[in-house]
């Protein structure tokens, strides 16, 4: 434990040192990330399925606000979707815009969780960002969540059916006959509709509890958002006839939490407060000040155990004079 | 001579106000019904673009059946409940961005409130100066 809390000191150190590269690289990370299950899952756009623009891309996102880096990847779903049917692109680009209209009005401070909860889903622990959420955000980050939910069921509903909304032709006539199935298909998931819900409820219920003035409110946060989790996936189950593996939501659920721990562990209890590089002025001076903030080491508990202790009193509770080692004090 | 504490204090208000300064600042030059009620017209604003769009997709959604009961469309009817919707669309959707604008309104208040503490402390120690 010791060594685990000097770690999470050292993280905040090396982070507070070097905050703006790291940002840096996990933003081109999370870029490069993204662009590929994309490119992977749609590429339908040989021209912008390659290495060369994927990688330019993301280094070009790693020094953009993280929102931006939203848009371009909605940009570059669009373009493969495009190339694979234009009434399934301009329907996908109108269900983006009224997301954008939610979710910029109302958490765009979470835009990480949009493209965050796609990813997590691909690797089966979705359940990480509502859980997370609940912690670092705020109620309205349920807005994000459900959008990067949304997001995912979409893009996994266009790569199960590509060859049949290829089919389509891109004249009048059959782009309206095309309409209903590809909306259906988008908007129609039982199993979205019920994650969405969800995930909402999980973030509130979490967010609520660990505002609560008690002890351990983080911990009770964590397990009761596990509860509500699996509890309402399994009524929603049942209620809406959605088709969900039982075992796989509760492994997902229960590896999410711990995940969610070791985020709690090294990200929440840490300040990690940045080093501020900062100018100003008075009547004498100008001040180019570099504040660094201060590391404190924690110091590991210290377990005094006693050995053969002696009782330090005689049978009168008057004091013998001996210490616990059976020394009398005085040599 | 350079006096650490007040150095200290600068940069500590320094540091505010290049990152949340910036933004608390330009939400206390409005006062409160003010700010509160531009953010809620803009959400208007927002409310609208998502709903038009919503209907767009849901009149395109069945468009041919659409365009064949036009003319037996009883318009009257069908502009009210459009209507309707769209008030319930546009009350939820301000009721919930005026709690939360309102809630930054206070928050950059008290923020900025902390800054002016400290600003006074930072003028009575050049008091002390000369």
């Amino acid at each position: 434990m010791a060594t685990l809390l000097v770690v999470k000191e050292q993280l905040a150190g090396f982070y507070s040192r070097f905050e703006a590269y790291l940002n840096a690289v996990l933003k081109f990370l999370l870029t490069l990330v993204a662009l590929l299950i994309i490119n992977a899952d749609l590429g339908y756009m040989s021209k912008i399925d390659n290495g060369a623009i994927v990688l330019i891309v993301s280094l070009l996102c790693s020094f953009l606000p993280v929102n931006l880096i939203v848009i371009i990847l909605a940009i570059f779903v669009l373009l493969h979707i495009y190339a694979l049917s234009l009434t399934c692109a301009a329907i996908v680009g109108i269900l983006f815009v009224i997301m954008f209209v939610l979710y910029l009005r109302f958490a765009p401070s979470d835009a990480a969780a949009v493209i965050l909860t796609p990813i997590c889903y691909i690797i089966k622990i979705p359940y990480v960002v509502p859980l997370t959420l609940g912690f670092v955000g705020n109620p309205m980050s349920c807005v994000s969540v459900a959008c990067g939910t949304a997001v995912y069921f979409m893009l996994n509903y266009i790569k199960n059916n590509a060859d049949q909304i290829a089919s389509f032709g891109n004249d009048a006539e059959s782009a309206l006959g095309s309409f209903k199935y590809i909306i259906d298909g988008l908007l129609g998931s039982d199993q979205m509709l019920l994650m969405v819900i969800t995930f909402a409820v999980v973030v509130i219920s979490v967010f609520m509890i660990k505002s609560l003035p008690v002890d351990y409110s983080w911990k009770i946060a964590l397990g009761m958002g596990v509860v509500v989790n699996v509890l309402i996936i399994l009524i929603g189950c049942s209620a809406l006839e959605v088709d969900m593996s039982i075992g796989g939501v509760l492994v997902g659920t229960i590896v999410s939490a711990l995940i969610v721990l070791v985020i709690q562990f090294f990200i929440f209890n840490v300040d990690y407060s940045r080093t501020e590089n900062v100018q100003f002025e008075d009547d004498e001076y100008y001040y180019y000040v570099k504040a660094i903030p201060k590391i404190s080491m924690e110091a590991p508990d210290v377990n005094v155990t006693r050995f053969n202790p002696r009782d330090e009193y005689d049978e009168y509770g008057e004091e013998t004079g001996y210490d616990d080692y059976g020394n009398d004090g005085y040599n | 001579m350079l006096n650490e504490e007040r150095i200290e204090l600068m940069t500590r208000m320094a540091a505010y106000e290049s990152r949340q300064g910036r933004k608390d600042m330009s939400i206390n030059s409005f006062f409160r019904g003010d700010y509160i009620s531009f953010q809620v017209l803009k959400s208007a604003l927002y409310a609208t673009v998502g709903f038009g769009l919503a209907v767009a997709m849901y009149i395109l959604y069945d468009l041919e059946g659409f365009l064949t009961d036009f003319y037996k469309l009883d318009i009257e009817e069908f502009v009210k409940g459009l209507g309707m919707k769209y008030a319930i669309v546009l009350i939820v959707y301000l009721l919930i961005s005026y709690f939360i604008y309102a809630f930054r309104f206070s928050r950059a208040k008290k923020h900025i409130k902390k800054y002016l503490s400290q600003l006074k402390e930072l003028e009575e120690m050049y008091d002390w100066d000369y």
